[in-house]
């Protein structure tokens, strides 16, 4: 284990070296402000806001400012693999003594924690950009709200890095691989009324909706959705792995 | 296989103890229905640098990328210090350090940066040993700039220490002179000396030209095709001739032949009258008796040049006169 810090340290450092790896955090930071700003002014909804901690709480799922996060957590994972057949650093990286599997884990746990990064990011300038705006206030049922709402939307960044991600590994192309991860967010709002469509990844990615809207479909309950979705991942990963695993690297 | 004699009988003994760092065991690849690696076997051992050596297309950097475990081997195997790369890839692959094709680094980040970079990698690399190896290319004023901002001299000199850092039995380069001026290939060969000297390591070098491998290597593997050609050492050659070709330039070289043909231990080989040369074979011994034979007839001698038969000529032999790219 002591072995995986060392490649992750390595893989987070491959990202935030990097000049414009600020950009992302920094606009992610500018458009959460630019929102509460636009929505203190313009909108009605906001009368009935109690705290900046109750106001995070509805914001940081995928209908708020959880769709910036998964945005541009997917513009970071698309690179992740792609680059380095683009750099051609891959050879750098697969001649040395760790296997293939331990290279490809170390990149997603670098993933993990990018969309981790931001979530805080987007927590915090929520919760100081709510209370600026609507007190700093708040109950113990608001943070834990605010916590959850936070989970789900880590949760939701999650699984469409992840489906970034196998694309990334499968074609090499960041592009191929933010246009998947992308289209996949697009279309997740949209419901089919079929008994299959439970089982499609797109309306599960989402458990913000239990709270707001219900369930998707008939019978779809916060556990059934949580399953489903990391029945996607693994199932993402383990494309990935296979796929990276006996690939000849030309 | 041309292994007669060689030149150290200490290391020839060496060779018969130590198992080889290196072993290709019929070695194919075939992507689709061509064959680009044929059935290829060769060794490299402790403190010899070998050079392969084939035309561009010949199938060096898909043996390469077998050897460092990039892609997949079809048949037959490559042990690196015993262990198969195909079976116990950690195990085989922690004794290599390479450099394939380009020295690809992170450019956005410094070659200290890069050098962390692979010392994370292993369990063994200390801040104490990239320093070392820093000094032994002569890398310390651009440590800390960033490598987009390096000449390829450089980034092969930092590819080269990169390749060092784990101190690896074998050190793989794919055509380290790529690229490089006459100055930088000069001092990528001093290196690659000075390294399989002082840290007896292995080193196999490719190259599609002929001239830098017969002064880099102490050794070559010729391959054409995918397929083994042939292996001589470099050294061995010398021995061979025992009677270098001479190429003389004089006044009368027809009369100047029928002097020389008289002598005993001369073989005069070509007579060229529009040149005013004359070419023979003769041992060193002998020359002063040339000499005297030509002045006795007053035959004027304005200069007399060896004509090395080079690896080329025999390089040519081997693949049966296909030009070298
Ligand atoms: N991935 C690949 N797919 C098809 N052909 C390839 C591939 N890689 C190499 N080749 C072919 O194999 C031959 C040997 O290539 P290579 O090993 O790069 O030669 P060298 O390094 O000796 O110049 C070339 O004819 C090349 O076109
Ligand atoms: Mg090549």
């Amino acid at each position: 284990m002591r072995n995986m810090t060392g490649l992750v340290h390595n893989e987070w450092l491959k990202l935030t070296k990097k000049k414009s790896f600020w950009v992302s955090p920094g606009l992610l930071a500018a458009l959460t402000v630019l929102v509460t700003v636009m929505l203190y002014r313009f909108s009605a909804n906001v009368a009935g806001i109690e705290s900046g901690i109750a106001y995070a709480a509805g914001m940081l799922g995928a209908s708020g400012t959880g769709q910036f996060v998964t945005v541009l957590s997917v513009v970071a994972t698309a690179g992740i693999v792609a680059q380095e057949y683009a750099q051609g650093t891959i050879k750098f990286l697969l001649i040395r003594s760790r296997s293939r599997g331990e290279i490809l884990v170390s990149k997603y746990l670098a993933v993990v924690l990018y969309i981790l990064m931001m979530t805080v990011i987007s927590f915090a300038v929520l919760f100081i950009a709510g209370g600026v705006t609507f007190g700093f206030g708040g109950t113990g049922e608001q943070w834990i709200e605010a916590l959850k709402q936070g989970a789900y939307g880590f949760i939701y960044s999650l699984v469409y890095a992840s489906l970034a991600f196998m694309v990334g590994v499968l074609t090499r192309s960041s592009g191929v691989s933010i246009g998947a991860g992308l289209i996949g967010t697009m279309f997740g709002a949209i419901v089919i009324q079929k008994d299959f469509y439970k089982y499609v990844l797109l309306p599960n990615a989402d458990l913000s909706v239990y709270g707001t809207s219900g369930p998707p479909l008939p019978g779809m309950t916060v556990g059934f959705s949580l399953t489903v979705s990391a029945v996607y991942v693994a199932l993402f990963l383990l494309a990935g792995y296979t796929v990276f695993r006996r690939r000849d690297i030309a | 296989m041309n292994l007669a004699q060689p030149n150290h009988p200490d290391s020839s003994q060496q060779e018969r103890l130590e198992e080889p760092v290196l072993t290709l065991d019929q070695v194919t690849k075939r992507i689709g229905k061509k064959t680009i690696v044929d059935g290829l076997s060769f060794e490299v051992r402790r403190g010899e640098i070998v050079g392969l050596l084939g035309p561009n297309g010949a199938g060096k950097t898909t043996a390469i990328r077998m050897i460092t475990g990039l892609i997949t081997i079809n048949e037959g195997d490559v042990r690196i210090a015993g262990h198969s790369i195909r079976n116990a890839f950690k195990q085989a692959i922690v004794h290599v350090g390479g450099i394939i094709e380009n020295p690809e680094f992170y450019p956005y980040m410094s070659g200290f940066d890069n050098l962390k970079q692979a010392a994370r990698m292993t369990d063994t690399v200390t801040d104490a040993r990239i320093m070392e190896v820093i000094a032994l290319l002569g890398l310390q004023e651009a440590l800390h700039k960033k490598v987009k901002s390096y000449s390829l001299g450089m980034r092969q000199r930092l590819g080269i220490a990169q390749a060092l850092l784990d101190r690896p039995k074998l050190l793989i380069l794919d055509e380290p002179t790529n690229g490089l001026d006459p100055a930088g290939i000069r001092e990528m060969r001093d290196y690659l000396k000075r390294i399989s000297q002082s840290e007896g390591i292995a080193v196999l070098v490719s190259s599609h030209l002929l001239s830098e491998v017969e002064q880099m290597c102490t050794r070559v593997v010729v391959i054409q095709n995918g397929k083994w050609v042939t292996e001589h050492r470099i050294g061995d050659r010398k021995n061979a001739t025992s009677m270098p070709e001479l190429r003389l330039r004089v006044d009368r070289p027809s009369v100047a032949a029928r002097v020389l043909k008289k002598l005993e231990h001369v073989q005069v080989t070509e007579v060229k009258e529009e040149t005013s040369e004359l070419a023979c074979r003769v041992a060193d011994a002998d020359m002063p008796m040339l000499i005297d034979a030509l002045r006795e007839e007053k035959i004027a001698v304005y200069r007399i040049t060896e004509t090395k038969k080079s690896l080329e000529d025999e390089f040519l032999q081997w693949t049966g006169g296909n030009q070298i790219a």
